[in-house]
């Protein structure tokens, strides 16, 4: 079809215009004009892949898995449709694949990863751990556009390299990306089959017409076996015995347990780019290999606000979860802790910049020795590590006030 | 032989020989000029009689009664300046530069307050920092006094061009103050204690103080209320509002410089106290209790409680092992008032507005950070005047700011930068005529700047 397309001119402009103007609103809603909005959660949220997968691990789907649905319909009568005329990585690698008019592919021969992919995440998801959820090409290329609004530094290069990775693999080996890894393509690739045996059934029924013959190939039953039980063991291994430190890192309020939420999280950075806080900060290793470029807390600029959660309304996979602005305002990020030898108050310098600071009032001035010395103490009842008093702290380098990972810092714990 | 008279009788003879003249000398010495008889000393004892005259209180019907009287004005002049203190001390100066004549009038022997006779010494929120560098925000008449310190050996720590917070040396600051005072030709009052205003309808025209001469009146154009606790527009019926506030008293340790610091060390003293220009002085905080300063009771409550700890904690380091040579050199002569009356202005100030730095047109100083750690918020001129109250321009820690930014304005940066301002604007409202509320900004602004202060 598409070489009966490229035929004829004026069709081909019309499909070239059509996929730039995908891509053009691609972009538009992973970098809108508007700093800090909540459309940069449309084009993940299309991705019956990612869909599937966090509505599994999580048990649970919001409205925004609606979103998946015309993609996963369109899916089953039309293989690959959104392949062709929606996926922003699949175009922008076509278009550079025609630049230098390379020789074809020589893709037959490389083995076909793309189902077991999504087999392995769809049953570790079952276990809590969507093993290759972050292989979304869509949480990809948002992750690229975010990294690109956030200042150059180190993680945030990291967290955008996906998008230049995957093109440059197209350079090299062409197609191999759509044709043979995609796992959203793949997931596709799955719906197509299960429509034509939908159909099937339909026809039987009622026309009894001809069996349509098989077009897309899916793995032997054997593969499509070991790759669920390969996905099941990942998952249980990444759930139970991974080595996890006693208190999380410090994750945006509202993360589902540490366990779930490096299997959950798709990498694709738009609570970064969503924060108005500009305190998250993608992770290059506190929470283990596994954990890379996860979000983490960072107090040093700003703080978590005690009346945003635009992390919640921007999270495509269900990662931090969509809380009421109350929960999110009781749940634990971390405690703060102080650092006496550091401390300004302590120090006798009359310094009060972290109790004047705190949201929740969980601080107050203490004496040990009637009044001659004086620190700030901290609440563990009302703090929620919301960062106020470490953004706050006048003390440098290291901050004399800092909010430290906790075990309570969990969804179960939350006041 | 017989003897002319026994040794007995001889020595009686010599001695009535050797006194006699003596006795003789002073005594015709005395008649000859009777006023060289009496010592010189005894001329200058001697005051003239008092023409004081006696208004005594009276009971009546079981009251005390203070019987109408008049009072002595001993002074008229163009602005006068209540409280010697670092507000007080930055409005004398800034408006008598201006060309306005000016009058002080401070309750104790010295100038500077809470600096020096509370010994809070520590000059902090002296900067801000804004993109990554450090911005002197203390500037005009008390940066001047850092500078100026800086020139004396062993006046000033911490104020080199990249260090922040100084801490002076309180005898050289009150002496520089002294100095400062002097050259720009301020008439003094000391040891008089402002006690009420004198009204002429709704604006004030002066002030009434008590001093061992009784009570008398300055009168004036303008009066800056630098009392720290809005003494003047307190009594002149202002709107303002009460705080209660941490009332401590600082002291001082002497011969820090010979303690053995890690045999305290190891006895779990970690710090005997923080820096002073003099190495072998170290000076302590001591926040205390959150109280009413303008409760008497209190007040005397405190400073013998204070006084009774800060002894016995000397004491203690003393008895351990590498504290022997400390001693308590001091306790400060003040009690530690950190905040009591705000007042109610034409524009408060807030908190929130200062961490955003808020720009405003009529700025006229900016806060500093503690540490440098923040850029600096501007602060605008209506916070020193109040709303209905005319004549009277207020500065120091009672002006009309929130109760989270008190904090950082009643520091003495923020207070040196608010008086420069209140002076300036003081004298500009008496050369242009106008009321200080209607002073023109523009000018006000040249003004400061001429004069050395940072507007941002």
């Amino acid at each position: 079809m598409l070489t009966r397309i490229a035929t004829r001119l004026g069709q081909r402009r019309a499909s070239i215009l059509s996929r730039c103007l995908a891509l053009a609103v691609a972009a538009a809603l992973a970098w809108p004009a508007r700093s800090a909005a909540w459309t940069s959660v449309l084009l993940p949220a299309l991705s019956p892949f990612l869909a599937i997968g966090s509505g599994l691990a999580a048990r649970a789907a919001g409205w925004i898995a609606l979103l998946a649905l015309p993609v996963l319909a369109l899916g089953l009568v039309r293989p690959r449709w959104f392949c062709r005329y929606g996926c922003p990585v699949g175009l922008l690698q076509e278009s550079i694949r025609r630049c230098p008019k390379s020789r074809p592919a020589p893709i037959q021969r490389r083995p076909r990863l793309g189902p077991g992919l999504v087999l392995m995440t769809f049953a570790g998801a079952v276990l809590g751990y969507p093993l290759f959820l972050w292989l979304d090409p869509l949480a990809i290329f948002n992750g690229f556009w975010n990294a690109g609004r956030q200042p150059w530094t180190l993680p945030s290069v990291a967290a955008g390299l996906g998008l230049p990775l995957l093109l440059l693999l197209e350079l090299i080996l062409p197609r191999l990306w759509c044709h043979r890894v995609c796992p959203l393509g793949a997931t596709q690739d799955g719906l197509a089959m299960i429509g034509r045996q939908l159909r099937r059934a339909v026809r039987r029924s009622s026309a009894r017409s001809q069996p349509i013959s098989a077009g897309g190939r899916l793995p032997p039953a054997r593969r499509q076996f070991m790759a669920v039980c390969a996905g099941l063991a990942g998952a249980g291994f990444m759930r139970h015995v991974y080595p996890r430190p006693s208190a999380p890192p410090l994750r945006p309020p509202g993360a589902v347990e540490e366990s779930r939420f490096i299997g959950l999280c798709v990498r694709c950075g738009n609570c970064a780019q969503a924060c108005p806080s500009s305190i998250i900060r993608p992770d290059l290793g506190s929470s283990g290999w596994a954990g890379f470029l996860t979000p983490i807390l960072r107090f040093d600029q700003d703080y978590c606000r005690e009346d945003c959660r635009r992390c919640h309304q921007v999270c495509p996979s269900g990662a931090i979860a969509r809380l009421s602005l109350e929960e999110k305002r009781r749940r634990v990020i971390g405690l703060a802790e102080v650092s006496l030898d550091a401390c300004l108050l302590a120090q006798g310098r009359e310094c009060t910049a972290c109790l004047r600071r705190c949201p929740f009032d969980a601080l107050d001035m203490h004496s040990p020795d009637g009044g001659f010395s004086n620190q700030p103490r901290v609440d563990l009842a009302k703090c929620n590590g919301c960062g106020a008093c470490e953004a706050a702290c006048p003390v440098r380098p290291a901050r004399a006030i800092r909010v430290r990972e906790t075990a309570l810092a969990h969804p179960q714990a939350a006041r | 032989m017989k003897q002319l008279m026994t040794r007995r009788q001889l020595l009686r003879l010599l001695a009535a020989a050797g006194l006699g003249p003596a006795i003789a000398q002073r005594t015709v010495a005395d008649l000859a000029s009777p006023a060289a008889a009496r010592p010189k000393i005894a001329e200058n004892q001697l005051a003239p009689p008092s023409n004081r005259p006696c208004y005594p209180a009276v009971m009546r019907d079981g009251r005390v009664i203070q019987p109408e009287r008049p009072l002595a004005v001993i002074e008229e002049t163009e602005v006068l300046v209540v409280g010697g203190g670092p507000a007080g001390f930055a409005a004398a100066v800034a408006a008598a530069r201006a060309g306005a004549r000016t009058a002080l009038v401070e309750r104790y022997g010295y100038f500077g307050g809470q600096w020096t006779g509370g010994l809070v010494l520590l000059v902090i929120s002296s900067h801000a920092r804004e993109d990554g560098r450090l911005v002197k925000v203390l500037q005009g008449v008390g940066g001047e006094l850092l500078d100026r310190l800086s020139k004396i050996d062993g006046a000033i720590v911490h104020h080199k061009p990249d260090q922040f917070n100084p801490t002076t040396d309180p005898e050289a600051t009150k002496f520089m103050m002294d100095e400062m005072i002097r050259e720009a030709g301020v008439k003094v009052f000391l040891h008089c204690w402002v006690a009420d205003v004198v009204m002429e309808g709704p604006v004030v025209r002066g002030v009434v103080f008590e001093s061992k001469a009784g009570r008398q009146a300055i009168l004036a154009r303008v009066v800056i209320d630098a009392t720290g606790d809005g003494d003047v527009f307190a009594a002149a019926g202002a709107e303002h509002e009460r705080r209660f506030h941490a009332i401590g008293l600082v002291h001082r340790l002497g011969n820090a410089d010979r303690a053995g610091l890690e045999s305290l060390r190891a006895n779990g003293i970690k710090s005997i106290g923080s820096i002073e220009p003099l190495p072998a002085v170290k000076w302590i905080n001591l926040r205390g209790p959150s109280t009413d300063c303008l409760d008497i009771a209190e007040l005397t409550r405190l400073e013998m409680e204070h006084r009774r700890s800060i002894w016995l904690r000397a004491q203690q380091l003393r008895q351990k092992p590498g504290g022997e040579p400390l001693f308590l050199l001091q306790t400060a002569p003040q009690l530690g008032v950190r905040i009591s009356r705000l007042l109610a202005g034409v524009q408060q100030l807030t908190y929130e507005e200062a961490r955003q730095g808020r720009s405003f047109p009529n700025t006229i100083a900016v806060g500093g950070a503690q540490n440098a750690h923040h850029r600096g918020w501007p602060i605008p001129y209506g916070v020193l005047i109040p709303r209905t109250l005319d004549q009277v321009i207020a500065a120091g820690r009672c002006i009309c700011v929130d109760e989270k930014l008190i904090e950082d304005m009643r520091l003495l940066a923020s207070c040196l930068t608010t008086g420069h301002a209140a002076g300036a604007a003081a004298a500009l409202a008496v050369k242009t005529g106008r009321r200080p509320r209607e002073v023109d900004i523009a000018q006000l602004q040249q003004l400061l700047l001429r004069q050395g202060a940072y507007l941002g």
